[in-house]
Formats: C-alpha cells, sequence, structure tokens
C-alpha cells in the first residue's frame, strides 16, 4: 500500500518537475520565436515626402521617399510610394500604392480616373475605395501634414 | 478503480500501441529493474539531458543567427539584449556547453571508478570516448560563431595549435580555416560543422550509446571483492 | 574474461537486478530531480552571468590577449611546457596517448576485477589525468591575469612598464624560452602560438629593450645601481655595443667617462654582472648587431658561404692574425697539414720543423702557438691574417650578442654564397632589368620603364632581406612575377640569396651612376655627333650600340620611335633612371641636332640572304623578344623548334607556307581577329617581321 503511494507519488513529482522544466524553457522560447513579430517600426513619425507645390489639383502624383526601417539588427532604408492628390492644393490626401488584395502595385489610371492593379483587374476609386474586383479594403491611406512648402505623411 | 477518462486514455493508448507497439518500447525501456545504485549514476542522464537543452536552444538560436562575418555579431547581439528571452535561450546554450564538458568528463570518471568499461559494456565505453570527443569539437566550433574579439582570437590560438600537428599540420589547418586564415570562408564552415555535420553524428552516437545502456543495464556498484 | 566468468558476471547481475530497483520511477525520480537542479544552475547563470559578448572579431588588433574557453584551457597552458620544436609532444603526443588509454582501457584492463582498489593503475592513471587537467586548467586560471593588470608594481620604470604593457598580459612576470631563442625575432614577427606581431607596434628600440628585460631580468636593477644615476635606459639602448664594453672596461679612460667619478666597473661588477647589464643594454640582437658593427666595411650584403662554426671564428677572432699571410698561396694542403700536426702537437716528424723553420720561424721564433684542433691550425695558417683590419669580437661582444650575430648572418645568408649567383641573374633577372641591371622598358607593361636596381643609391637603401623578399615574391604592381618557390616561382631560398649576393657584389663599384656624370656642358656650336660623344657614349656605348642605356643603333628601336619621341626622350629623360632630363643642360637646337645624329646612327641589318632558317635567324628573335614571357609556361612555346611548330592556342600558330593565316605572324603584325599585337611591350621591327614572314613562306626550314 505504502508502495503504491511512493510510486504515485514520484510519478506526480517527475511530471510537475520535468512540466517545470519544460514551461521554464518552452514559454520563454514561444515568446522569443514570436518576439519580432510584435515589434513595430516607424509607426508614428512624420516622414517628409516632397514639396507640396508639385502636387496640383487633377491627377494624383507618385511621389517616392526612402524610411529608415530597423529589422532586426539591420538598418535598411526602403523605398515608399504614395499617391498624393488634392482638391483645392491646401488638402491633401495620400494613399499607399500598394493593392490591398495581394500586394500588388497599382497605378493611377487617368481615362477611369481610378487606381488600377494590373494583377486582378482591380479598380479603386480616387478616394481609395474599392471600385471593382477583389480587394478586400480600401487602399491604406496617411495622414497628411504640409509645413513649410513640405508634405509629410504619417501612417494612419 | 478507473475513472471514465482514463479508460477512455487506456483506449486510445491501445489503439496507437496496436499500430506502433509503443507499450513494449515504453517497459523495455522504462519499466525494468537495476541494481541500486547511488546518487553518481544521475550524471549520465543529467548529461543526457543538457545535450536536450543544447539541441533545443540551439535550434531556438538558429532562428535568428546568421553565419556572416558581416552580420554574426550582430545578429548574437540582437538575440541577446532585444529578443524577448534572449539572453536565457543564449544563456542555456552558452552555460550548457561548459555543463556538457563537466557532466560528460564526470560522467567518464564514475564510469573508471566502478569499472563500467568491462564486459559487457566495452562498446558503451568505446562510443562514450567518441562523444567526449565530439563535445570538446562542438565546444571548440561553437566559440567562433559569435565573431567577438574573444571567438575570433581563441579561434586563431585552436588552429594554430594544430598547425603543430606533424606531416599535416599545415594542410589540417587550411582545411579548418578554409584558406591560411580565419575569413568570411571560416565562419560558415564552423557553422556547418557545429549545427549539422557534428550533430548528425553526436546524435547518431548517442543512440546507439543508450541503446547499448539500456540493453546492458547499468552497472552495479563494484563490492570490495568484485 | 573467458566464457565461464563472462558467465559468472552476467548472473551475479541478474542477481543484482533482481534485488534492485524500479528503473521508472525510481531512478527517473533522482534524475529529474538533478535535472532540475541543473537547470537551474543554467537559469540562475544565465540571468545573473549572462553569456557575454565582446567586441566584433577585429584581425588587426594586436593588443588582445587571445583565451581559449576554459575547456581548453589545459591544452593551452600545456604548450607552455613544451615550447618550440617540441610543442608536438604537448600537443599531439600527450593528448593522443591520454585519449588512446581512455580508448583502449577494456582491452587493456582485462582483469575481472572491478572494485576500484583492484585496479590501481587504471585509476591512478585516470586521477593523474584528471588531475593534470584540473592543475593545468587552475595554473592557466591564476597565472594569465586581466589584460591590463599591473603585475610589475615598479612604477615610473619606464623598461618594467613596456615588459608590463605588452608582454606581461600574457607571460606574467617572466618569459620562460630555450637558450638561443631569437627574442627579437619571435617579438617582432609572433608565433604561431598566438602570439601577436609586435612590430608594426613597437620601435626597434623598445623591442631591444624588451629583449633585454627578457633575457636579462636583473639586468635593469644592474642597470639601476650601475648607470641608473647617470643615465636612462633610452639613451643607451640605441648605443654601439662595443662603446659600452669600453665604457665598462675603461673606467674614467673612457672618453666620455672622463672626469666623471666612475670607477673601474671591471673591478666593481663579477663578470657575469658585465655580461649581464651588455646584454641588458644591447640586446643580442643579430640584425642590429650587423648594422652597427659589421655594415660599415661589409656593406649590408651578409653572403657567406661557410659554415656557422667557421663564422663564429672569424667573427671571434677577427684580425688576430694581423700581420700574418695567407699561407694557402704558398704552401701545397699537404704542407698546411703537416704544419697544423705541428703546431697541435701531433704530428712532429722533421719535415714538420723543417716547415715552421721555413715558414713561421720568421716570426713566431721559437714559440710555437698552440692551436686548439688541427682544423684550427689548418684554417688560421690557410687565412692567415685575412681579416687583418677586423675588430678582435671575441672581446667586445657577450657570448649571447655573438650568438645572435652568427645565427642572423647564418639566417639570412642561408649558407649561399655569390657563386651561380650571376648566372642566375642572367637566366633569370636580365631579360627584364638588363645584364648590368640598368633596367630598360618594362616588357610586361607598355611605356613603363624599369628603373636602374644597380645603383649604389638603390642596392645601399635595401637590405638583403628586403631584397630576397622582392625576389621571392615579385612586385605584381610593376608586373614582376614572384620567383620565389614558395610563391610559385623557380627559385628556392638559396637561389634567391645567391642572386641578392651577386647583385651585391655590385654596391662597391656600381655598374650604373645615378645620375650620369655631365663633364662639360657642350659649346653652342658643337654638332650632334660632338654632343653625342660627350654626353650618351657613358650609358649607350660610343657608337650607340648601348649599355646602360639602350641599343640606339637597333632598327626596332629607330623604328618604333618618332623623331618627336626621341626629342621627347632626351628633353624630359626617364624619372628614376640614368636617363636624365637633358633638357636643363642642352637648348632645343642642341637637342634637334642629337637626335639627327641618333638617327645617323641607324645602319639596318640586310635581311640574309635566301631563306632565313630557324636555328640561325628566327630563333634568336623568339628568344630577345618572346620567350620573355612565353617560356615554357603554357600557350605557345618558341623555345624549340618543334615546340615553335606545334604548339599555341590554338595549335599550331604557324603554318609552313602561309604567314598571312598564321596565328604567330597575325599577332606580329596586328591582323589577328582578337586585336592583340605581339610582343605587348612594342611590335617587332619591320626587317624582323620581314624574317620571320620569309620564313614561313619559305617552308619554316629548321637549318
Amino acid at each position: 500500500m505504502t508502495d503504491v503511494t511512493r510510486r504515485k507519488f514520484l510519478v506526480r513529482a517527475i511530471a510537475i518537475m520535468a512540466g517545470a522544466i519544460g514551461a521554464m524553457i518552452g514559454a520563454p522560447a514561444i515568446s522569443y520565436l514570436i518576439g519580432p513579430s510584435n515589434e513595430r517600426s516607424n509607426t508614428g513619425e512624420w516622414i517628409p515626402l516632397g514639396l507640396a507645390a508639385s502636387v496640383v489639383p487633377g491627377d494624383p502624383v507618385l511621389m517616392k521617399t526612402t524610411v529608415e526601417r530597423t529589422s532586426g539588427w539591420l538598418v535598411d532604408t526602403q523605398e515608399v510610394s504614395v499617391f498624393v492628390s488634392t482638391e483645392n492644393g491646401q488638402d491633401f490626401t495620400a494613399h499607399s500604392n500598394i493593392c490591398t488584395h495581394l500586394g500588388c502595385r497599382v497605378r493611377w489610371v487617368a481615362d477611369q480616373a481610378g487606381f488600377f492593379c494590373p494583377c486582378h483587374n482591380a479598380i479603386f476609386n480616387r478616394d481609395g475605395s474599392v471600385s471593382t474586383g477583389p480587394p478586400p479594403r480600401p487602399l491604406d491611406s496617411f495622414e497628411t501634414m504640409v509645413e513649410e512648402g513640405t508634405i509629410f505623411i504619417k501612417e494612419a | 478503480m478507473a475513472t471514465r477518462k482514463e479508460t477512455r486514455a487506456a483506449e486510445v493508448g491501445d489503439w496507437v500501441d496496436e499500430r506502433s507497439g509503443w507499450r513494449l518500447a515504453w517497459t523495455t525501456v522504462f519499466i525494468r529493474k537495476i541494481p541500486k545504485v547511488n546518487w553518481l549514476y544521475t550524471l549520465g542522464s543529467a548529461t543526457l539531458f543538457v545535450l536536450i537543452i543544447q539541441v533545443v536552444t540551439g535550434v531556438l538560436l538558429m532562428f535568428y543567427y546568421v553565419p556572416e562575418p558581416a552580420q554574426a555579431h550582430a545578429s548574437v547581439q540582437y538575440i541577446t539584449h532585444d529578443l524577448s528571452f534572449g539572453w536565457l535561450i543564449r544563456g542555456l546554450h552558452h552555460f550548457g556547453a561548459s555543463a556538457m564538458v563537466i557532466l560528460t568528463i564526470a560522467h567518464m570518471l564514475r564510469v573508471v571508478l566502478y569499472g563500467a568499461y568491462k564486459y559487457p559494456r566495452e562498446l558503451t565505453w568505446l562510443t562514450g570516448v567518441v562523444l567526449m570527443l565530439l563535445v570538446f569539437s562542438f565546444g571548440f566550433t561553437g566559440y567562433l560563431l559569435p565573431w567577438d574579439q574573444r571567438a575570433y582570437w581563441a579561434t586563431v590560438v585552436g588552429t594554430q595549435i594544430a598547425e603543430v600537428t606533424p606531416f599535416i599540420g599545415g594542410w589540417l589547418k587550411t582545411v579548418m580555416l578554409g584558406g591560411e586564415e580565419i575569413s568570411a570562408l571560416t565562419l560558415p564552415r564552423f557553422f556547418g560543422a557545429h549545427v549539422w555535420a557534428l550533430p548528425a553524428i553526436l546524435l547518431s552516437l548517442v543512440g546507439i550509446h543508450l541503446y547499448l545502456v539500456v540493453r546492458n543495464g547499468i552497472t552495479s556498484i563494484p563490492k570490495r571483492d568484485d | 574474461m573467458n566464457e565461464q566468468e563472462k558467465q559468472e558476471y552476467l548472473e551475479q547481475y541478474a542477481e543484482e537486478k533482481k534485488k534492485g530497483v524500479d528503473f521508472f520511477p525510481d531512478i527517473i525520480f533522482k534524475d529529474t530531480l538533478v535535472m532540475v537542479i541543473i537547470f537551474l544552475i543554467l537559469f540562475g547563470l544565465s540571468a545573473f552571468e549572462g553569456a557575454g559578448l565582446e567586441e566584433i572579431a577585429d584581425p588587426s588588433d594586436t593588443s588582445y590577449t587571445p583565451k581559449p574557453e576554459w575547456y581548453f584551457l589545459f591544452l593551452f597552458q600545456l604548450l607552455k611546457f613544451f615550447p618550440g620544436a617540441i610543442e608536438v609532444i604537448g600537443v599531439i603526443v600527450l593528448p593522443v596517448l591520454a585519449i588512446g588509454f581512455l580508448a583502449a582501457l577494456p582491452w587493456t584492463d582485462r582483469s575481472t576485477r572491478r572494485h576500484w582498489s583492484a585496479r590501481p593503475v587504471v585509476t591512478g592513471v585516470t586521477a593523474a589525468l584528471f588531475a593534470g587537467g584540473v592543475f593545468l586548467t587552475a595554473q592557466a586560471l591564476l597565472e594569465a591575469p586581466a589584460p591590463g593588470g599591473d603585475v610589475l608594481t615598479a612604477q615610473g620604470d619606464p623598461v618594467a612598464e613596456l615588459y608590463s604593457a605588452n608582454c606581461a598580459g600574457c607571460h606574467g612576470t617572466t618569459v620562460a624560452a630555450g637558450p638561443g631563442t631569437d627574442f627579437f625575432r619571435v617579438i617582432s614577427g609572433g608565433t604561431h602560438e598566438g602570439m601577436p606581431a609586435f612590430a608594426s607596434d613597437l620601435t626597434v628600440e623598445e623591442i631591444d629593450t624588451l629583449v633585454g628585460f627578457i633575457l636579462v631580468p636583473r639586468g635593469n636593477d644592474l642597470f639601476a645601481a650601475t648607470c641608473g644615476d647617470c643615465h636612462t635606459v633610452e639613451s643607451l639602448v640605441e648605443q654601439d655595443p662595443a662603446d659600452l664594453s669600453d665604457a665598462l672596461a675603461l673606467g674614467t679612460q673612457f672618453p666620455a667617462h672622463a672626469g666623471a667619478n666612475v670607477p673601474d666597473w671591471t673591478t666593481v661588477l663579477s663578470d657575469d654582472e658585465q655580461d649581464e647589464l651588455l646584454n641588458f643594454l644591447s640586446a643580442p640582437d643579430g640584425q642590429r648587431l650587423w648594422s652597427q658593427e659589421c655594415a660599415s666595411c661589409h656593406g649590408s650584403s651578409v653572403a657567406f658561404e661557410g659554415g656557422e662554426d667557421e663564422l663564429r671564428k672569424v667573427i671571434i677572432e677577427g684580425g688576430s692574425h694581423l700581420e700574418m699571410p695567407a699561407f694557402r698561396e704558398e704552401l701545397t694542403d699537404d704542407e698546411i697539414a703537416v704544419l697544423a700536426g705541428f703546431v697541435t702537437g701531433g704530428d712532429t716528424g722533421p719535415d714538420a720543423a723543417a716547415l715552421w723553420t721555413t715558414s713561421c720561424f720568421g716570426c713566431h721564433g721559437g714559440r710555437v702557438p698552440t692551436a686548439a684542433s688541427h682544423d684550427d691550425a689548418v684554417s688560421i695558417i690557410t687565412t692567415g691574417g685575412a681579416h687583418e683590419t677586423m675588430p678582435v669580437w671575441g672581446d667586445v661582444l657577450t657570448d649571447e650578442q655573438l650568438d645572435a650575430l652568427v645565427e642572423y648572418v647564418v639566417g639570412v645568408a642561408s649558407g649561399t654564397g655569390p657563386s651561380g649567383g650571376e648566372d642566375l641573374f642572367a637566366q633569370n633577372c636580365a631579360s627584364c632589368h638588363g645584364d648590368l641591371g640598368e633596367g630598360g622598358p618594362n616588357p610586361t607593361r607598355a611605356g613603363d620603364i624599369i628603373a636602374p636596381i644597380s645603383t649604389a643609391e638603390y642596392l645601399k637603401t635595401r637590405d638583403d632581406r628586403t631584397l630576397q623578399a622582392i625576389i621571392a615574391q615579385g612586385q605584381p604592381n610593376f608586373g614582376m612575377s614572384p620567383f620565389g618557390s614558395a610563391f610559385g616561382g623557380p627559385l628556392d631560398d638559396a637561389q634567391v640569396a645567391a642572386i641578392v649576393a651577386f647583385m651585391r657584389a655590385w654596391e662597391a663599384d656600381p655598374p650604373v651612376d645615378l645620375p650620369p656624370e655631365v663633364p662639360d656642358v657642350p659649346a653652342a656650336g658643337a654638332s650632334g655627333a660632338e654632343i653625342f660623344s660627350l654626353l650618351c657614349t657613358q650609358c649607350h656605348g660610343e657608337e650607340g650600340e648601348g649599355g646602360i642605356g639602350p641599343n640606339l643603333k637597333d632598327e626596332e628601336w629607330q623604328d618604333s620611335r618618332t623623331d618627336e619621341e626621341i626629342f621627347d626622350a632626351i628633353n624630359v629623360g626617364h624619372v628614376g633612371t640614368s636617363m636624365v632630363a637633358w633638357g636643363e643642360v642642352l637648348s632645343t637646337a642642341q637637342i634637334e641636332e642629337l637626335v639627327t645624329a641618333i638617327r645617323e646612327l641607324a645602319n639596318p641589318p640586310l635581311p640574309p640572304e635566301g631563306i632565313p632558317t630557324f636555328e640561325a635567324n628566327v630563333l634568336p628573335i623568339f628568344e630577345q623578344s618572346c620567350t620573355v614571357c612565353h617560356g615554357t609556361s603554357g600557350g605557345w612555346d618558341g623555345t624549340t623548334y618543334s615546340n615553335a611548330l606545334l604548339t599555341g592556342d590554338p595549335s599550331p600558330a604557324i603554318i609552313p607556307g602561309d604567314p598571312l593565316n598564321s596565328r604567330l605572324l597575325q599577332s606580329l603584325i596586328g591582323t589577328h581577329p582578337d586585336g592583340v599585337v605581339m610582343p605587348p611591350g612594342g611590335g617587332l621591327s619591320e626587317a624582323e617581321i620581314q624574317i620571320i614572314t620569309a620564313w614561313i613562306l619559305g617552308g619554316t626550314p629548321q637549318n
């Protein structure tokens, strides 16, 4: 009888100890593995885009700039392309040129007055909303700001 | 009295056993009697345990480590300082290496002390000696990987020591380094050895070693007249 | 173990098992408990100690003190007990023996006894191995303090500080090394045990100081007690060892000590102490001793053909046989042998006594000098006072300094003298550097001029090691390929040394003067021919046939240059060569005269009559213009008749009877589709091309 209890105790103790070790290494390991995916870089920073004067009412203008992105231990520059348009030369709207469907680059097609994605023939309206095609949501847009004649954008 | 849950578990166990024979494996390895032994006999399994830690943490480190001179140091720094629990994963691997060496040697001393290398365990002993050499090889190849000053210069010294080998010394050093001196070619070599070649050999030998241990049983503690 | 014993063991073991415990869960519980403890230790170390990470690897950092991971320290430390040639014992032999001992245990220890006390040898050796490993590891940990730790407390002592900053980090307070170690070379060049080369970090004087300090740890104290009142170490280290020796020996007689209250150090210090002091101040550094003591007479040539003992004797005895003629010119070998026997007391026959009377009595009288050995006697009699102006260095230098000097000379000379150097130079160097090292157009790089290597200035500013290195490693930037066998060239070290020795022979009387003499500025009305004979003949020969400078009559030379180019060459010269800018001496009109005169020198050789043959007409052209590069090293090979016809890429390069489709001719006249014009440094002359064309057209006869 005592032998059975002893045995039960030992098995349980082994399970607890092994579990503790497993947990002490397993939990950190999971956190370690998913760690970088939690990092968001360059949010909330105003990125200078270019001269406001180059954007006139009418067709959106594709403006490019580079931003520094830290990926792990590497800091590299990444190109950001943004369509900027204005109605009145005062207020600007900025849309990403990346299609929200599968990440192809959209281009402005003046004939259709919309952004055309060549991958699956999707069309976005001037304000970024989906006109036709598979994209699940409008084009990403940026907050804009003009200071001393320069347009700045910030990820919304 | 078996609860419903236990019955259910037993059913699943039976189903799997019917197709894998795991119960036989389990009883063969675990449900057996061994002679009365003392605490020194935990050294072997402790070594195995640290080996498992090394494998697990080593695999985890590989998720971020880059074996390339321009990035190796930065990636190790990133692991150590920026990643959550990176300090722990790298720390376990780093100190685990020392623990491996200590435990391996202690384990071997126990074997010599109790004459456990004798019939019928000669092969177990022989694989053990090779495993010890492998453990040292792991230490040597792994030391370079962080690509810091200590790693670099210790490897300079280590490979130059190898150069003293008669006849083939110079050649040996060139082969180890992948050239005349430590270069961009050296790091991937050491990395390849440390994470692929050596583990493959080590794990195979550990398998044989463990099979032999289970098959022949652990030695009993010799008495004075044994 | 026989079958029965095996059976007994297995039965006994089965018995033990029966009485034993359950592996699961009893033993597993213990195991798991130990695992938890180990894991907690590792966790704690990671959390509180952390796996360190130093600065990124910097291969150019020579100040870093390498240290292996602790579990290799025992091996690292073991090497300190096996320096130099016996290092292999520590690195290979002992570890292999230890591993072999372990691996062979089941087969060497075949008794049935298992208790440790019944196996004293095995347990003893294992314990010794383990204890040895622990001891070495502990010693290494204790011995090597963190770099920068002040090992030597001697504050304000610059020598000790130098040592402390550079050496103590690894070596502790003393450096153990066998006698005869060339410390200077070790410090400046490092060792392959991980010691960095200090040559770029320390000055020669600092290294010398360190050598002295290491060789004679006591020297610093001796110095402080003896000289320290008046001198600093730095001020004396660079002194001539001969002066230092005099300063000790002469007391107030020594000019610089005159008037100072200086004792006769020879009575104050023991002989050993004097030696130690001299070694400390003038470290046995062969190269420096050579430049201080020998170079003034011997130049920077260290050519020496004899053996080490002979050299040592020459240096030690110097000109001690001042007045004695070299008898090898007057006596036969047999007679010298007899005489030597007489002097060493071996042979006292009547011949010997007679010889002594006729040859030696005049100076030596009846006092027969005794020589240490027959060979010594032979050597003294043969050479006589050959080194009559050479000081008796044996009285000046300490043994250690003599050792270093001898080792340096022998090492650099590699036992090779100038013999053979001339031939080797002619075969390997003359095609680019000229027979006299005068240089000329670089055949491997069009438009480039090779500067003379036989000027006094060139030779004086390069020591033998530098020249040997240049020859062995080549000058890739200037198109010179490596000639040393270690770098893929054809010459072994001895041959390279022989070439250098040959070049040294120029130093006494350089064949090339830079700049050339400008005897008189030619008169305004001098004709071109007069100016030529006044200025140009010293290099280009009386008729312009060439010498140090190129052959100006050569048709190729003439054809490949316009008058303007010749004018420019005279006017601005070739930088770095004896061809100076004559424009500073001559007027424009005079240079124009000279160009005309040079053009008149040309006396084009008539093409040979009949069909040219390979041996007589073509081969000389190939040898002069092609084999420098083509040699026998691949591609087309023009050194023999059959090779010239059969080799090439694509082969054959020569189609008998069809010159225009022969690759050889296409390359010479530039009609080959790939646009190559050979030779790259400038094409062959019209006449030479005509000869080759005629030869191919005529069916490529050999003779």
